[in-house]
């Protein structure tokens, strides 16, 4: 018989892809950032790291939401591996739209997160961050 | 978790209790309470943060939005807030150098009391 602890595996060896799509309205971010925290749980983020995770992906979100078309979706890609995870958030625009880089968002969600890249093409507009697990933190 | 707000006036102090989460679908509720707060002639706002769950730049900015209508009115708006994940977000933004930032309603209404 085998050990059925196996399936789990080690944590560095997770590899895990979840997609996430919710109306692209503010009422929704909760969801996501209750989705960011189990997630984050799964690779054994501390609590510190799954609350930077959280606010993060609320602060992307916020900034995207501000050029989402109504009625549309925003849409959530997490990739867990190993040690680090990869959220890239993403909503439709009307033509080509960039993220303000002066506010307190920008300043918060780069803070928080390791490195914060911001895409945008036209009619889409994307943020993707990267928090490692006890990475050390920029002064 | 939703925001929950409530507010009373202890001499010419307006306290205002905040519970839940303070983000970009519930901030418009803070900033209407402060708006209208300031609207009835109450310019030394106390902001009781020890409930709240979780605070984003739209809080922040809505804070920031409520100090300067209270300096407007020669008005004070301080904060009471001992959570580390809450004051993590004053540190970055660098408001914590802005807002007076106190351990208790008790320890604020006697700081504001001297300052009077």
């Amino acid at each position: 018989m085998t050990d059925a602890t196996d399936v789990t595996g080690d944590l560095a060896g997770i590899r895990d892809a979840v997609s996430v799509r919710l109306p692209a309205a503010s009422a929704y971010l909760s969801v996501l950032r209750t989705a960011t925290a189990g997630l984050a749980a799964r690779l054994d983020f501390t609590i510190d790291e799954m609350e930077d995770l959280r606010i993060a992906v609320d602060e992307a979100c916020a900034m995207l939401l501000r050029h989402a078309v109504p009625g549309t979706d925003l849409i959530a890609e997490f990739e867990l591996t190993g040690q680090e995870m990869s959220i890239r958030v993403e909503v439709t625009t009307v033509g080509i739209a960039e993220p303000k880089r002066d506010d307190f968002a920008w300043m918060v969600l780069t803070a928080l997160a390791d490195d914060v890249d911001a895409v945008s093409s036209p009619d889409h507009m994307a943020i993707v961050l990267r928090k490692r697990r006890g990475a050390a933190r920029p002064a | 978790m939703d925001l929950k707000l409530d507010h009373r006036t202890e001499d010419r102090l307006t306290i205002v209790e905040v519970e839940g989460e303070i983000d970009v679908y519930t901030a418009p509720r803070l900033r209407e309470l402060l708006i209208d707060l300031v609207n009835k002639g109450n310019f030394h706002l106390l902001v009781n943060m020890e409930k709240v769950d979780f605070l984003d730049s739209t809080g922040l900015g809505v804070l920031v939005g409520g100090l300067k209508r209270v300096r407007a009115h020669d008005g004070s708006l301080e904060l009471v807030c001992t959570q580390e994940r809450i004051l993590k977000i004053f540190r970055i933004t660098g408001l914590t150098k802005v807002f007076g930032i106190y351990a208790s309603v008790e320890e604020a209404k006697e700081a504001h009391g001297r300052d009077k």
